[in-house]
């Protein structure tokens, strides 16, 4: 019985050794696939949306091929420390808190939250000045994605506030309709493109102003790397500078949005 | 339904990786329950205590926790090591298929462990002895005896690890192997009809454990048509 057990252990080591060498030619990137109008694959199996653009133009400019792995939202940045790929290009804001395990290039992409909620619902959350008023928050069910930095800025400013927590988008707007959570703070972009002018049109709307607060959503939204990668890191702000500068990336967002999604100055070193 | 359209080919795809995955774990699920089972049943002190510690570890730690450490896991300890004997080597890595398929089999293989157990001293010594007295040796005892009776008493239980074994693939999906969830997630991304594409994902794992209910039928009825009553 020794003899079958030492064969199928070896059997098992060897599978568990027999793994994938990285290929130095490429750079893998991880993104969500999931995520539209930002980055998701198509019924032909393509991805598109504007991380994706953004990342071709990226490529083309440091010459570099790039690979592209899936990754839920959830493992994403421990993905990228355990090696799984090298770059994160999806839609990640670039945060105090996130810096702490990884580096960021320079934003191409702005990144601030919004409440989208039921039409004619006066719920006053935020006062003149646009700053959350605290009371109101009371008794509402608000939806925000884990680990996002909605969450955060919820955790910080509401620390008392009645958080649902999803790991999918999707799943998140379904409650909505269905009324388990009052309201969400989303991305108003892709809150405006595939909810509020399509199947929740005149049903729900924004609440409240924009919140920009760069504490907690950061500059914007940067590509994300493993530290100490110095060379690489300022290799990729400088192409998106440069797609800055050669109005590229108006010309991604404008294939979606009808406004720009980045800030000119961000071409300035 | 229109939003199906397109979409198909990617389902039919992911099924097939469900099928894959399946199989493989399947197999290495019947080799840590045969081993764990052997390990617990072993009279050496140090194989129980390693039998006893995979069947307490894995069937008390959730699949999916399971799943994030071995694949997130592997990568970090896996190359450290093999920087130790190569420093040029970049990063080793698991991919999805094998970490996913290794971490289901690895917990299913633990509740197979006590079933295998359960019915290996279920084995009538009756018949052990009666092996030995015509002279058969540990190991014709162990394949021509005790795996076929235990194998009677282990079918009904065995057939609900295959079933637990066949939706837990579908947690795979979190290390971004391409099944049938992630095909929905993506769709329902991309089309905005989150409940087609799930529902869709929901026939495809009923279909894979209709086809398991059934085999477990046959199997049990071909492993025990012995004690069938015939028909008179």
């Amino acid at each position: 019985m020794k003899n079958w057990q030492t064969s199928l252990t070896g059997l098992i080591t060897a599978v568990l050794l027999s793994a994938a060498p990285a290929n130095a030619d490429t750079l893998r990137v991880g993104m969500e696939c999931t995520y539209a109008p930002f980055n998701y694959r198509t019924s032909d199996g393509k991805l598109e949306g504007y991380d994706v653009d953004v990342a071709k133009g990226i490529s083309e400019i440091i010459g570099v091929d790039f690979e592209y792995v899936c990754q839920e939202w959830d493992g994403m940045i421990p993905a990228l420390l355990a090696n799984k790929f090298d770059l994160i290009i999806a839609s990640m804001s670039i945060t105090d808190k996130r810096k702490e395990q990884i580096d960021f290039s320079s934003p191409y992409r702005n990144s601030v939250g919004r409440i989208v909620g039921p039409v004619g619902k006066d719920l006053k959350l935020f006062d003149d000045k646009g700053q959350p008023v605290v009371g109101n928050f009371d008794g509402l069910r608000i939806g925000v994605e884990r680990a996002s930095t909605y969450f955060e800025w919820f955790s910080a400013k509401l620390p008392k506030a009645d958080l649902v927590l999803y790991d999918s988008n999707e799943a998140m707007y379904l409650d909505l309709k269905n009324g388990r959570v009052d309201v969400i703070m989303t991305n108003p972009m892709k809150a405006h493109l595939s909810f509020l002018s399509g199947e929740g049109k005149g049903k729900y709307e924004f609440i409240g102003p924009e919140v920009n607060e760069p504490k907690f959503f950061g500059p914007g939204v940067g590509v994300g790397l493993r530290k100490g990668n110095d060379e690489l890191r300022d290799k990729i702000s400088a192409a998106i500078r440069k797609l800055i500068r050669e109005g590229k990336l108006k010309e991604y967002a404008l294939k979606i949005f009808p406004f720009q999604i980045h800030d000119d100055a961000w071409a300035e070193e | 339904m229109e939003a199906l359209n397109g979409w198909w080919d990617d389902y039919l795809l992911a099924s097939v990786t469900v099928a894959k995955v399946f199989v493989c774990s399947l197999i290495l699920m019947v080799i840590f329950g045969l081993l764990g089972a052997s390990a617990k049943l072993s009279s050496n002190r140090l194989a129980n205590a390693v039998g006893n510690a995979y069947t307490v570890f894995f069937r008390g730690t959730p699949e999916i926790l399971v799943i994030l450490l071995l694949y997130f896991g592997s990568a970090v300890s896996l190359t450290t090591i093999a920087r130790v004997f190569d420093p040029s080597v970049a990063f080793v890595d698991i991919p999805p298929f094998w970490a996913g398929s290794i971490a289901i089999a690895l917990v299913v293989g633990s509740y197979a462990t006590e079933t295998f157990r359960g019915a290996f001293n279920g084995v009538k010594s009756g018949s052990i002895e009666a092996a030995r007295a015509l002279g058969m040796n540990g190991l014709q005892t162990f394949f021509y005896i005790r795996i076929p009776e235990m194998w009677r008493i282990a079918l009904p239980p065995f057939g609900n690890h295959m079933l637990s074994l066949i939706k837990d693939t579908a947690l795979i999906s979190i290390i971004g192997l391409n099944e049938t969830l992630f095909v929905a997630k993506q769709a329902a991304s991309t089309t905005g009809k989150p409940f087609t594409m799930y529902i869709v994902v929901g026939l495809i794992y009923l279909g894979f454990s209709t086809a398991i209910t059934i085999s477990v039928l046959l199997l049990e009825a071909l492993a025990n048509r012995h004690i069938q009553r015939r028909p008179s």
